[in-house]
Order: structure tokens, then C-alpha cells, then sequence
């Protein structure tokens, strides 16, 4: 496409002319609009943030811009010209190249092979050159400021590392324009420090940036206009000189959630978990640990945040407490004073403790089950009548957790993939309080769900607390932790580094705890790549 | 929605799509009522009702076996090789109880026809629980571990058939004939097989729509990750669901040896595993796991047997080589059919590019080539140009519908 080159060879930063026009673009999922007749227009050559909410369309709009999805309606156009991609590799032709959230990186493949993925270089007689592809990739890389082989295996690297080399291979495509969907949500500072220096040598080359996130700071260091999404629908578009953080977050959220009054003291029973010393080994990785020397109480009544980024334990935190991790773990867990090891989820189960679990579509919802069929599974026993199961009685079974979680479905039966994000996590709490738990482990309980969900969700999880519930809670935002927890722990790199009661929490300080150790292997991490 | 509503989604006591397989199956008798030269559907519809019955209830045994595991997310390559071990240990296991009626043609009792059965189906428990014990303790991919006993079982029972023979018998023998009046009695009377094969459905389909396991093996083969976090033990189900489908293949060889009064392991069910897993995904199970019904699998069952059966009618001479290209097409349609919609919704292409295009001729000369051979060579050529016109017409108008660019 000869625009897009125009765009790319331009000096100037905005130039005339719109890279993307988007007109009245609309995507409907079985049970919900994930975009509703949204347009937007983006200039050549700005960096244009794009915020709003979880679920409120920014990664499918991405993903339509890319040519994941294509959009019920509405149309396209790139530098002027209208587009229809039916493939990531359309939008690629056409300058368009975007850096994931979750990344799409071949983990066995070398860093060169996968940067040239599909596009590789050929040599003599028509076969692969890897000489080649390694000295472009390593140009690539060392102008990246990202200190890794081009040879080294793709799914070795470190998190940060890898969003690099995603870059890399956006910018071997010679693309005019390059989407980033949230690429700091795991990076330590360092590496975002190194990714906003990227981003302005990318800008300085002409390159139109669309940046996907909701972290305002950065946002406003970085923008030039500002896109506001919510449920869906296109909020407005401003300059970022002409507003505010807290104007933009107000747009976002749309409407001020009722001050959450969690903050009553809940009253605090008995002492019902105790972990000493927790470690799980990680063999095949070079930290050795998942879990190292982790120690945490919960009482009745009580609600424990995890803070942590990605890959800091926090699942495999919940996971071993819940037997679902492999047994190798050493330390001590004690339920009610005495020492468990479960070997199998099913025995916490019958100990009383009830795990929510992260993904909730990969680990979570089971698809061909309909709404009382998620709900019943754990507990379908008590629907029996002579061994077999009785469709009233499981009806008269899931009634009353649908009620209580305020699921709201067509009826028992209706399929559970037709109901959204927040109705199935419902649901999926529901399952579990049907085992009638007295450990509630939410592992990111309301990743994925619109606002409103949350708040019910964060009203239930009060309740269960104070009818005397012991909770532990991970999250990735911070402000949930902050409005529920009664404690904060925080992990980093598998082990603990600062727990917080309540009143002295705040993001700043649960950030810093979460990147402590981290920091201090990143400042080395140089060093290490000079002895390679 | 399969296992706690079975009518929720669409249709009365039968999903949609299994009417619609009903309707293929009415379809299929009457069409080889027509076409058959003899009309031996309109003249002996006893005869014919008893062989179509016989041959759906001698797979469908097997094949409930097989749809249970399939729901459960694994596979079973093994159920032929299972029924040539089963019908191996009934006939040794007789042979040994009792060699001189054995080869006297005389009956062996009734204490010793028992004793041959409860072997064969404790076989069938053992290679269930040898396939369970490879997939989670060895960690195979059911498919390898299934593999590995598909090749594996019948050189086993080829080699018991040898040393039982060779131990008891003057000479060595492949094979062990039985003669006993009681399978002989299972032989003339092709309701036994028929009711085995109807119990044996409905105990199936009470197991997996009425009871907890069959709830969770739904769960297993929907989401086995859940399943396991939701407090289900995986391994438990997994190992009911091979020792199910491995003991319906040691029940259903015992009707082989009544059918054919020889356990014969170098060739009995050869390949018939392969029907076995056919006959689920035409009832609509997928291989993909979670989704399946015991109606479903019947009837695909027997919408497999009618069809083998159309075409021996049609086919006068050597029909059994054109079985195999018939199990395959119908395999094949039936769930092409069952993907029409998803097909058109995602905008995707039957003939895309130039896959689409090699895909044209091969297909064209497939159907002209099997014409040629059943009925003319001359009707064979027009088949198969009028093969390759059609599949032409259908990618130019895949062409016209995706054109590059769409306007509001």
C-alpha cells in the first residue's frame, strides 16, 4: 500500500490526513455487544491513547483493527483507503501490526524465527536464512535496547523481553501503524521506563501509535488525543491538553459507583487457616521456586488481598492452599490448628474450602453444562434421589445460589455461554457456596467484568464475609484489593515482600513492595546479558 | 445443556439434528427399496429388518462404548483389536475348562460358557484400566495409548489363540472353533444381540443424563482443567470411561463368536473400531469432547448399518469392498451437514484459493472413479463432470460473496 509508506517516511509527527477511520463499527458475542456503532478517527502519526474500563470493547476494537475479528458492520479505512482484513496477515500487508496483550509468541522457535514468522527470509536454492533473519533481528533489537540472542528461545525470555520482541517484529513489517494493547500490564518499571523510550524513537519515525490502557499516568505522559470507551460505546475523544486524569477516569467508569461502605469493621472470628513457610519448587526454571517461604493467616470473617503482578505466585499461592498445585510443596498448612496436605482438589473441597478460579473460561465455565448444570456440579449429590439425579431437585438445588449471587439468566437451563461475564462468575461462586465453604479463595475474581457486575460482586463477597466466611482475594487491580481487603499481602517473584493492614495500604506503597524484587534483578539483568 | 437438558436445545424427546438423522434414515430405506433391483426391502422386510438389526445391534454395542468415552474427551482406537482379545479369552478360557467337548462339537455347559464370558469381559476391564493407567500415570495422549494396544491387543490374542491351542490340541491352531449349542442359539435368534443392544442403551443413557458420573464425564470432556479444580476426580472418571468402552467391545465379541462360532483373531473386527468412532460423530458426539447423546449415537448407528446395507442391496457383486468409501463419505456429510450454519455465519470458504482449486478435481474424480466402477464407465464420466461443474459453479460463487471490499 503506497500510503502507508507515505506515512512511515514522514518527518513531521502529525501530518494531514487520518491513518485509521473507523465509521459506526459494530460486534455482537452470543449475549453481549462488545461494540456499539463506535467511529473514530485517528491522525497520521499521533499517539493515540485509547482507555476505558475492562470489557468496555477496547481489545476487540483492536482486535477488528488487526483482523482478528471482523466487525457485523461498519466500515474501515487505513490511510484513506477502505479495508476489509480477514486475517492478521491482510492487516499486516496493510501496515497495520499490533503487540497483544496476551503475547503471540512461538515459545520453542528461536527470537529471529519468530519475529520473520511467516515471512521467512529465503536463501540459496530457496532455503531458510537464518544468517540473515538473525542480523536483521538483532539490528532490531539492540535499536530496542533489548539485550537478548537472537537465537535464544522465544519462551525463555522474560516477560518484558518478549513485548520487545513483539516490537521487533512490528517493526520488521515496516508497519505505519502498531497497536499496543496494554503492554506495560507486566513489565517492572525498568522495562517500561525502557518500552516509553521505544515508543518515542517509533513516533519520532512517523509511526501512528494506538496505546490500549488504562494506567493514567503513563497515558498522559505519552498522548497526544485521548479515545474514552465504555460498555461499548464510544465516550468521546479529546486532546490531552484540553483534560484531566480524573476527568478521563470519570468518563470511563460513567457513572460514580455508590462510595463502597465495605469498611465497616467486619468482626473478626476464629483463626481458621495458618500458613508457615510455604515453598513450591519450580525445577524447570532458573528462579527454582514458585513459592518461596510464604506465611499468611485468615480468620472468619476476614478478607485477605494478594496483591502481586503477573507471575508472582499469587494463583500458585491459592493453588497449593487448595491442592490443586503438584504435591511437592514443603512448609506447613493448618486448617483449624491441625496440619493438611491435600493431594486433590476434591479433599479441600470436603475440608471446606471453595476456589474460584482465575480464567474463568479455561478453568472455570464448562461450556456443554447449562446454567444449573455450572452451578450443580459440585455438589449434584444432593440432587440424587436412589443414585440417580432428579431434574426438580437440581432445579430446587441451584434456586437458591442463583438467587443469592443475583444471577440473572432466562432459567436454569438456558446455556451458560449465553450469559455474561459477570452472570457466569456468578454463577461459578455459586458453585462453590452450594458446597457451603468456610474458605472462599478468589483467585481475580471480577477479571473480565463490567462495572456494575463488580460492585455486586464485591457487595456478595462483604456479605459472605460478615455471615463469617474467611476470604482470600487476588487481584490485578489494585483498587479492588484496596477496597475490600482487611490485610494486603503483597508477592513478588514467589515471595513475600510487605503485608499492610488496611489503613496503611495504598497503591503506591503495594506497587512498590510488588516491584521490590524485581527492580533489583532488572538492574542486573544487563549484566548478566554482557556475560552471555 | 446435553446432560441435564436433553430437550432444551430444539425438538421434542430428540435434539434437531438427530430428527434430522432420523428423517436420513427413513430416506435411505426407502430410496433402496426403490432403487434395489430385487425390491427385496418390499418383498422379505423380515429377512432384511433381521440383518440390518443384527449387524446395528453387534456395532452399536460397541459404539455406546466408544460415544462415552469420546464425551469424556479421550478416544479408543483399540475396540477391534479389543473384540478379537475378547473373543480369544472366551474361546481359550473354554477350551481349557473344557478341550474334549471343545473339540467334539458337543456342548460345554452352562458353567463353562459363563466362565468363558466373565473372562472375556474381565479382559475387556483390564485393557480399560492398562488405557487409563498409560493416559494418567504415563501421561500418554489417548490416542497413542489407544494405538499402541490397537496394534498391540490383536498380536496378543493371536498369540493366546496359538498357545492355547498348541497347549491343548493335538495340533496348533489361529483359531478355536465353537460350536456350542448356546451361541448357536444367540446366532438364530437376532433378538438377543438386538436386546443386549437396547439395554445396554438405556443403561448408557441413564448413566450419563441421570447420575453424578455421567455429569461429570460431561464435565471431564468439556473442561478437564475445571473439572478437576471443581474438586472431580478426573483420573476416576477417565478410568470408567476406557474400562466402559473396552468391556462393551469384550460384550460385543462375545457376539461375534456367536455370529461367526470361531474366535478368529488374526482378522475378526479388523477396523471396525474405526466404525465404532463413526457411528458416534455421526450421532452428533464430538471429538472435541463434552458433547454427545446416547439417542444420538443409535441412531447413528443405524443410519451406518442402513447405508452399508443400501449399498450392498444396490451393489450386487463385492459390495463389503465399497463399505470402507461408505462409512468415510457419510462420515464425512453427516458432519459437514452439522456444520452448515457455521460455515455461512464465519464468512468461510469450501474452496478457498488454490487448496480450493486441486480440491475441485480431486473430488470429481473420486465421485466419476467409484460411479465408473459400480455402475458404468460412461456414467462415471458424466458423474464426474458433473462433479467437476458443480464444485466450478460453487467457487465462482464463493468468489462473487467474498468480494474485497464491503460498503455500508
Amino acid at each position: 500500500m503506497t500510503a502507508a509508506s507515505t506515512g512511515h517516511m514522514a518527518a513531521d509527527r502529525t501530518i494531514e490526513g487520518h491513518a485509521i477511520t473507523m465509521r459506526g463499527i459494530t460486534k455482537r458475542f452470543p449475549g453481549v455487544v462488545a461494540l456499539d456503532d463506535v467511529s473514530l478517527e485517528v491522525r497520521r502519526g499521533e499517539l493515540h491513547a485509547i482507555c476505558g474500563e475492562n470489557g468496555a470493547g477496547k481489545s476487540t476494537l483492536m482486535k477488528i483493527l488487526s483482523g482478528v475479528y471482523q466487525p457485523d458492520a461498519g466500515t474501515l479505512e487505513i490511510h484513506g483507503q477502505p479495508a476489509r482484513f480477514t486475517g492478521t496477515r491482510d492487516a499486516e500487508r496493510a501496515g497495520v501490526a499490533i503487540i497483544h496483550q496476551e503475547l503471540n509468541l512461538v515459545e520453542d522457535l528461536s527470537v529471529a524465527a519468530n519475529v520473520f514468522l511467516g515471512r521467512e527470509r529465503r536463501g540459496w536454492a530457496g532455503l531458510i536464512d537464518d544468517a540473515t533473519m538473525e542480523a536483521e533481528t538483532a539490528r532490531l533489537l539492540d535499536m530496542l535496547e533489548c539485550h537478548v540472542s537472537p537465537r535464544a528461545a522465544a519462551g525463555g525470555l522474560r516477560v518484558g523481553d518478549q513485548q520487545l520482541v513483539e516490537i521487533a517484529k512490528a517493526l520488521s513489517l515496516d508497519a505505519s501503524i502498531v497497536v499496543m494493547d496494554e503492554p506495560t500490564s507486566a513489565l517492572t518499571e525498568a522495562e517500561s521506563a525502557r518500552l516509553e523510550r521505544t515508543i518515542h524513537r517509533l513516533r519520532d519515525c512517523g509511526t501512528t501509535i494506538l496505546y490500549i490502557s488504562h494506567k493514567m499516568d503513563e497515558v498522559f505522559r505519552l498522548a497526544d488525543r485521548i479515545t474514552v470507551l465504555r460498555d461499548g460505546r464510544h465516550v468521546r475523544t479529546v486532546e490531552r491538553t484540553a483534560t484531566t486524569p480524573t476527568e478521563i477516569t470519570g468518563w470511563m467508569v460513567g457513572r460514580e459507583i455508590a462510595g463502597h461502605s465495605f469498611h465497616e469493621p467486619r468482626p473478626r472470628g476464629a483463626q481458621l487457616l495458618e500458613v508457615r513457610g510455604l515453598t513450591l519448587p519450580w525445577p524447570e526454571h532458573p528462579r527454582g521456586y514458585r513459592l518461596a517461604d510464604v506465611s499468611l493467616d485468615l480468620h472468619a470473617g476476614e478478607i485477605v488481598g494478594v496483591a502481586g503482578l503477573m507471575g508472582a505466585g499469587r494463583t500458585e499461592l491459592l493453588e497449593t492452599i487448595f491442592g490443586a498445585s503438584p504435591p511437592t510443596w514443603t512448609g506447613e498448612i493448618r486448617l483449624d490448628g491441625r496440619p493438611v496436605r491435600f493431594m486433590h482438589p476434591r479433599e479441600a473441597c470436603a475440608a471446606g474450602i471453595a476456589m474460584v478460579t482465575e480464567d474463568r473460561k479455561r478453568l472455570g465455565l464448562f461450556p456443554d453444562l447449562d446454567v444449573a448444570g455450572n452451578v450443580s456440579l459440585c455438589s449434584l449429590d444432593k440432587a440424587t434421589r436412589g443414585g440417580f439425579v432428579s431434574r426438580k431437585r437440581e432445579e430446587t438445588l441451584v434456586a437458591g445460589p442463583i438467587r443469592d449471587t443475583g444471577v440473572k439468566t432466562p432459567g436454569p437451563h438456558a446455556a451458560i455461554t449465553g450469559l455474561s461475564g459477570g452472570n457466569q462468575q456468578k454463577c461459578i461462586i455459586g458453585r462453590w457456596l452450594l458446597t457451603e465453604p468456610r474458605i472462599l479463595l478468589l483467585d481475580d475474581p471480577t477479571r473480565g467484568i463490567d462495572v456494575g457486575a463488580k460492585a455486586e460482586l464485591y457487595a456478595l463477597i462483604d456479605r459472605l464475609c460478615r455471615q463469617g466466611m474467611g476470604v482470600i482475594l487476588t487481584s490485578s487491580e489494585l483498587p479492588e484489593l484496596l477496597t475490600l481487603s482487611d490485610r494486603i499481602l503483597v508477592l513478588a517473584e514467589g515471595r513475600l515482600t510487605a503485608a499492610f493492614a488496611r489503613a496503611d495500604a495504598t497503591e503506591h506503597r503495594i506497587l512498590e513492595a510488588a516491584t521490590a524484587s524485581t527492580l533489583v534483578r532488572a538492574t542486573r539483568s544487563p549484566v548478566m546479558g554482557g556475560m552471555l | 445443556m446435553a446432560a441435564s437438558a436433553p430437550r432444551s436445545s430444539g425438538g421434542f424427546l430428540l435434539r434437531r439434528s438427530e430428527w434430522a438423522l432420523l428423517a436420513a434414515i427413513v430416506v435411505a430405506v426407502v430410496l433402496t427399496a426403490i432403487i434395489d433391483a430385487n425390491h427385496s426391502y418390499w418383498f422379505q422386510p423380515l429377512a432384511s429388518l433381521r440383518d440390518i438389526a443384527r449387524s446395528t445391534a453387534m456395532l452399536g454395542i460397541f459404539a455406546l462404548g466408544a460415544a462415552v468415552v469420546i464425551i469424556a474427551g479421550g478416544i479408543d482406537l483399540s475396540a477391534g483389536s479389543m473384540i478379537a482379545l475378547s473373543t480369544t479369552v472366551c474361546a481359550s478360557t473354554m477350551l481349557a475348562l473344557a478341550p474334549t467337548e471343545m473339540v467334539g462339537f458337543k456342548p460345554v455347559g452352562g458353567a463353562v460358557v459363563t466362565a468363558g464370558c466373565l473372562a472375556s469381559l474381565l479382559a475387556g476391564f483390564l485393557v480399560g484400566t492398562l488405557h487409563t493407567w498409560l493416559i494418567t500415570a504415563v501421561r500418554l495422549p489417548p490416542f497413542i495409548a489407544t494405538l499402541a494396544t490397537l496394534v498391540g491387543l490383536r498380536s496378543l490374542a493371536r498369540a493366546i489363540a496359538t498357545s492355547t491351542t498348541a497347549a491343548l490340541l493335538p495340533t496348533k491352531n489361529s483359531q478355536i472353533n465353537v460350536y456350542d449349542p448356546m451361541f448357536k442359539f444367540v446366532r438364530d435368534n437376532v433378538w438377543i444381540p438386538v436386546a443386549v443392544f437396547g439395554l445396554l442403551a438405556f443403561v448408557t443413557w441413564l448413566l450419563l443424563t441421570r447420575t453424578v458420573l455421567g455429569r461429570h464425564v460431561h464435565a471431564l470432556g468439556g473442561n478437564e482443567q475445571a473439572a478437576r479444580l471443581a474438586g472431580i476426580r478426573t483420573d476416576n472418571v477417565k478410568w470408567f470411561a476406557y474400562c466402559y468402552a473396552a468391556m462393551t467391545a469384550a460384550l460385543a465379541g462375545l457376539f461375534y463368536v456367536a455370529n461367526e462360532s470361531v474366535a478368529a483373531p488374526a482378522n475378526q473386527a479388523r477396523g471396525h473400531e474405526l466404525n465404532a468412532i463413526a457411528a458416534a460423530v455421526v450421532g452428533g458426539c464430538s471429538l472435541s469432547g463434552g458433547v454427545g447423546t446416547v439417542p444420538g449415537t443409535v441412531l447413528g448407528t443405524i443410519f451406518l448399518r442402513v447405508v452399508i446395507d443400501a449399498v450392498s442391496k444396490v451393489i450386487k457383486t463385492e459390495a463389503e469392498i465399497y463399505e470402507g468409501l461408505i462409512v468415510g463419505v457419510v462420515v464425512v456429510l453427516a458432519v459437514t451437514f452439522s456444520q452448515v450454519g457455521h460455515l455461512a455465519k464465519g464468512g468461510r470458504r469450501l474452496l478457498p484459493g488454490a487448496l480450493g482449486l486441486c480440491a475441485i478435481p480431486t473430488l470429481a474424480i473420486l465421485a466419476g472413479g467409484v460411479v465408473a466402477m459400480t455402475a458404468s464407465p460412461r456414467a462415471g464420466l458424466a458423474a464426474g463432470l458433473a462433479a467437476l461443474g458443480l464444485l466450478g459453479a460453487l467457487r465462482v460463487w464463493e468468489g462473487r460473496q467474498a468480494a474485497p471490499v464491503r460498503t455500508a
